[in-house]
This record gives C-alpha cells, sequence and structure tokens, in this order.
C-alpha cells in the first residue's frame, strides 16, 4: 500500500487530524477486506452511531452496479455532474473486480447514510460525508495501485483551477442546498460518480476539493443558525469561502479575539456595548480613568500618610494576612492625632485659598475649575452628602478633624470611604462637564457625573 | 473580588495582599529618605517629587508583584529602570545621547507597520502595548485592567486610613 500511504497522508493534511483515526480503522478493514460492522474500535462515536443506526435491512436491489445508481442520482438534477467525465477505466478485469467488491460495500454505506440523513437529523452529516469520501477515494487508490500517478495529492493540486471545481463551488453556493441532509445527498451522488472507475488526477484532486467543500459548507448552515454542530470539527467556513488554512487561521483568530472582548467585558464596568469598536473605546476610557486614579491618589497621599505608614507596617508583618489594613487601623489611629493637628490647620488655611479660587474658576468656566481642583485632589460635593458623609465617617477619626471640616471643599483622602466618591472626583476632571444632576444642592456646588 | 475565572485564572486577593505589603514598606522608605535628604527645597517641589515617588513607587511594586510572567508588567520594570538611570544620567552629566539610546533599547526589535488601528489608543495606554497583536493585546489589558483596580482599592484604603 505504499503509493496509496501517500495519497493518504495528503488527504488527511488537508482535513483534520481527528479524522485520521477513522481513516486508518477503514484502512485497516480495507486491507482485511472485512465487514464494515466491527468498525466500531474508532474514536468517532459518529461514525459507530451512524453504522449502528442503519437500518440492517437495506435496500440491496437498489444498489446493483454502480452505474445504475448514478445514472438516477444524475436525473435528480445536478447539473454539475454532466460536467464530470465519467470515464471507464480501461483497467484490467481483475481491478476492476476487486474495485466493484470494494466498491459495492462504499455505495451501500453511501446509499445508507443517505437514507439516514433524510430520515434523521444531520448534525454530523459532513462528518458522515467526510468519511464516506475518505472511503471511496481510499477505494479508488488502493485500486488504482497501477496506474500512474503523477504526483501526490497535496494541497495545491487540488487548487489548480479545474473548471469543474468551479463548477461544483459554484453548484453548492447556489442554494440547491436547503438542509444538510440535501447537501449530503449531492456529495453521495458526486463521489458516486467518479466511483466508477479511475479518475485522473485532475479530477481526483477536484473531487478532493469538492468534497472537502462540500464538508465545509453544511456546516456553516449550522453554525449560522446558531450552535455549531461539532466543536471539534476545526475545518469551518462560511458559505463561499475557500476552504484553505488562510481563512481557518483568521477564523480561529477571529474567534480568540472575540473570547478576549467578552473577558474583558465583564471586566470593564458599564459595558454592555454590542458593538466591538465602542467596546474598544470603553476599555480605553476605562483605562485612562484607572490610571488617572492612581495618580490622584498617589497626590492626595502626602504629608501624614507616610508618616503613619510604620505602625501598619509592624502589624502587617505580624500577620498572617488578610484584611491587614484595617487591623492595623487601630495602631494607626495613635500616631495620627500627632501630626493629624497639624496638617489639618495648614490643610484649613490652604483650603480656604482653595476655594476662593475654585470660586472664582467657576464664574468663568466650570471645567478648568474641575481641573483645578483635580490638580489638588479635590472635590465637590453637595453639602448635605458632605454631612452625611462627615457624620458616618467620624467615628473612626478624631474629633480635632471633624470640626475642620469645609463644607465645601473636602480633601480627597478624607471624606469619601467609598472609592465612588472619588471616582466622581476624577470622572468630573476627566470629563470636565457638569452634568448638573448630582442631585439636591443646596449652594452652587454639585456633583459632576459624566 | 477572589478568585477570577477566565483567560487568566490569578488569584486577586492574593495579588491585593503582596502589593499592599510591598507598596506599604516602599512607602515607609520614602519616608524615611525624605527625612533625611529635604529642606533644600520649596514645599510645592518636595510635594510634587513625592507625588512622582509615590506613583512609581505604586507601579514598581505592583509590576514586581505580578513578576515578569506579563508582558506589561516586565515592559513597566523596564521603563522604570531605564527613567532612573535617565534621571541619574541628566543629573550627573546631562548627555542626551545617553536618553537617546536607552529610548532606543526600549522599542522592541519587531517592528510592526500597521495602518492606524482602532487599538492604537490601547497600545499606548498599557505599558509595553507596541510590539503585541491585538490577540495578546486584549488578554494583557484585562489583566492590567484586574492589577489597576486593585492597586486603586489599596491606594484609596492606606489613604483612607492614614490622610487628613
Amino acid at each position: 500500500m505504499q503509493p496509496c500511504s501517500r495519497e493518504m497522508q495528503g488527504i488527511n493534511s488537508l482535513l483534520n487530524p481527528s479524522s485520521q483515526i477513522p481513516l486508518q480503522d477503514l484502512q485497516n478493514q480495507q486491507i482485511q477486506n472485512s465487514h464494515f460492522d466491527p468498525n466500531s474500535s474508532s474514536n468517532d462515536d459518529f461514525l459507530e452511531q451512524m453504522l449502528s443506526a442503519i437500518p440492517p435491512s437495506c435496500s440491496w436491489p437498489d444498489l446493483k452496479s454502480p452505474w445504475d445508481l448514478s445514472m438516477p442520482i444524475n436525473s435528480n438534477g445536478n447539473g454539475n455532474s454532466a460536467a464530470k467525465p465519467r470515464d471507464l477505466p480501461d483497467e484490467t478485469d481483475n481491478t476492476n473486480v476487486g474495485f466493484h467488491n470494494n466498491f459495492d460495500e462504499s455505495v451501500i454505506l453511501a446509499s445508507k447514510l443517505r437514507q439516514h440523513q433524510i430520515s434523521g437529523g444531520g448534525s454530523g452529516a459532513a462528518a458522515a460525508a467526510a468519511k464516506m469520501m475518505l472511503h471511496p477515494q481510499f477505494l479508488m487508490a488502493s485500486a488504482r495501485g497501477g496506474l500512474p500517478q503523477n504526483d501526490v495529492i497535496d494541497v495545491s493540486s487540488f487548487k489548480g483551477g479545474d473548471g469543474s471545481i468551479q463548477e461544483l463551488f459554484n453548484g453548492f453556493g447556489a442554494g440547491s442546498m436547503n438542509g444538510t441532509g440535501q447537501a449530503s445527498s449531492q456529495s453521495m451522488q458526486h463521489f458516486n460518480h467518479p466511483q466508477g472507475g479511475a479518475m485522473p488526477a485532475q479530477n481526483f484532486g477536484a473531487q478532493v476539493a469538492a468534497t472537502t467543500a462540500l464538508m465545509n459548507q453544511p456546516q456553516p448552515s449550522g453554525s449560522n443558525g446558531g450552535a455549531p454542530a461539532q466543536p471539534r470539527q476545526r475545518v469551518r467556513a462560511r458559505r463561499g469561502q475557500a476552504t484553505d488554512p488562510h481563512s481557518i487561521a483568521e477564523r480561529l483568530r477571529r474567534e480568540r479575539i472575540a473570547e478576549r472582548m467578552k473577558a474583558l467585558q465583564e471586566l470593564v464596568p458599564n459595558a454592555n456595548k454590542a458593538d466591538k469598536a465602542s467596546m474598544l473605546d470603553e476599555i480605553i476610557d476605562y483605562v485612562k480613568f484607572l490610571q488617572l486614579q492612581v495618580k490622584v491618589l498617589s497626590m492626595s497621599r502626602l504629608g501624614g500618610g507616610a508618616a503613619a505608614v510604620a505602625p501598619l507596617v509592624a502589624d502587617m508583618s505580624s500577620e498572617a494576612g488578610g484584611d491587614c489594613i484595617q487591623a492595623g487601623a487601630k495602631g494607626g489611629s495613635l500616631a495620627r492625632p500627632s501630626n493629624g493637628s497639624q496638617t489639618a490647620r495648614t490643610n484649613d488655611s490652604s483650603l480656604t485659598v482653595t476655594e476662593h479660587q475654585v470660586a472664582k474658576l467657576m464664574e468663568e468656566d466650570m471645567g478648568s475649575a474641575m481641573q483645578y481642583l483635580q490638580g489638588k485632589g479635590l472635590c465637590l460635593m453637595p453639602i448635605s452628602l458632605a454631612t452625611a458623609i462627615s457624620t458616618a465617617t467620624c467615628h473612626s477619626r478624631s474629633p480635632a478633624i471633624n470640626n475642620h471640616h469645609h463644607p465645601l471643599l473636602q480633601p480627597n483622602g478624607e471624606g469619601p470611604t467609598s472609592p465612588s466618591m472619588s471616582v466622581l472626583t476624577v470622572q468630573s476632571a476627566t470629563m470636565g462637564n457638569v452634568g448638573g444632576d448630582g442631585g439636591a444642592a443646596k449652594d452652587a456646588a454639585s456633583v459632576s457625573k459624566p | 473580588m477572589t478568585t477570577k475565572h477566565g483567560i487568566g485564572t490569578t488569584h486577586t486577593r492574593s495579588i491585593k495582599n503582596r502589593f499592599a505589603r510591598r507598596f506599604l514598606r516602599s512607602l515607609l522608605k520614602m519616608k524615611r529618605s525624605n527625612r533625611l535628604g529635604t529642606g533644600f527645597q520649596s514645599d510645592e517641589e518636595i510635594r510634587k517629587r513625592n507625588t512622582q515617588r509615590i506613583k512609581t513607587a505604586a507601579d514598581r511594586s505592583m509590576a514586581r508583584v505580578v513578576g515578569p510572567r506579563k508582558i506589561w508588567s516586565r515592559a513597566l520594570l523596564f521603563k522604570l529602570r531605564n527613567r532612573a538611570r535617565i534621571q541619574v544620567g541628566l543629573r550627573k552629566r546631562c548627555l542626551v545621547s545617553k536618553k537617546k539610546k536607552v529610548l532606543r533599547k526600549e522599542k522592541k526589535v519587531q517592528v510592526i507597520s500597521r495602518e492606524p488601528n482602532r487599538a492604537d489608543n490601547l497600545r499606548k495606554l498599557v505599558p509595553g502595548g507596541d510590539s503585541m497583536d491585538i490577540c495578546c493585546l486584549l488578554e494583557e489589558t484585562a489583566h492590567y485592567i484586574k492589577c489597576l483596580a486593585t492597586q486603586v482599592k489599596v491606594m484609596q484604603s492606606i489613604a483612607d486610613l492614614y490622610s487628613t
């Protein structure tokens, strides 16, 4: 079987590696020339299922000879079949007979498959079609041991543009496939024809192309409809597209990108955009916002922050893990009042100055006022909200600081305990607009939301 | 958020803890160096310098916690190291040529010339994003966003507790 093995390799290189296993099983089977039924050792479940599902009482009288089979099929109305030359081989009788022996079984299987598909669901129809395709081709290969075969069937050979290939593609794309059943029936017809004899190498290649295309094309009708039929099957292409590895790789790449975009969608808030471009914009904005938040936070933590870190670090090193920061709060609060009062006073004076400046800016342009605030690490909030927050958080802070709460302006580090407040700060700075829907504002102060 | 199942399954809580520890340690170091080496600069400059230092400390500790496993962390560490080197070089010798050399080194060897893509802005934002294809870029962006969010959370809680 040496000359055939190369062809098999070529075919295998075209198709899915998962189909190599049933191919080898078929090969073994052919060598033994045994019946198909014990071929359940293959890993492909569908082949078993198909074989077991096929009613044992097949319609034998239908399958007298390959020619009889092909004739009525041809009359069913596939114009492309006419293009295929059905040349009888100039072979010796031995090979012909041997070929016929093998051929009968394949034809039987083909017709059985057709019936099976017309009757039942064709979810794996294309896979079955693949196997069917492999089988008779293997038959031809085995029968044609002595024929001059110029080249191995590699990828280039079936791209050698035959007119028949184009016709086949056109025929498939023309929409005569209303369903997978019909498509596979057509495939049966098509490679029943070449079974008649030794096709020249070109047609062999064309047939390989056709059946691979056919195998692909029933798939997208399922994949376009919704859930893909067999998630294992990698050779999948849209209608009308060539089945070259480039488009397959592209499709894989696109799937990977879609996967990553979905993962990003979970991370980014407000990510209900269906469009990929707007999703990208959201992601970009969110990354910018997070970086800005880091910057603002690093600005607001000057002065007393670094001084009070020491007890916290000592506590953290002694603890195992978990919420170490809160555990260190008790230790930290002791250190704070010592420098808290100093910084509070300085903050207060700077706050009044800042307040006047902001009031001046607000008269001219809200955006610049916001930017100025952002540069200082401050935010605007309604007085009601400010008082609410201060009363809520006053228990954890020394009372001296509370007296210095300015109603209008609050330093970023003190007031907001939740990230949402600083979010408002930073967002207002980035967006530079005053939404005006900040809620009940007694004064001119309002929380701006983007 | 504890464990995130997805493409990069990393334990966010452990990242948070490790980052918090490292960051606090670096803050402590900064405080000590502040005590030693200040006095000759005005308050505003000191504040600006501290801002920059805190930010770089945060970025560097985050990158170290993530480790060299991710492209963006490697690129970030590289950039921070070169920035320090540039600053030292400028202060000592003011050699512009050296800066150019270092900057050229930052660009990866792989030359990718594309038409202006939508993701170009994203590449600018994510450190090391210039030398990644879209697929890797999206993956790195997801991890980067996660780490940035934990960084913000930790810094925010520290600020809430300790600033005035």
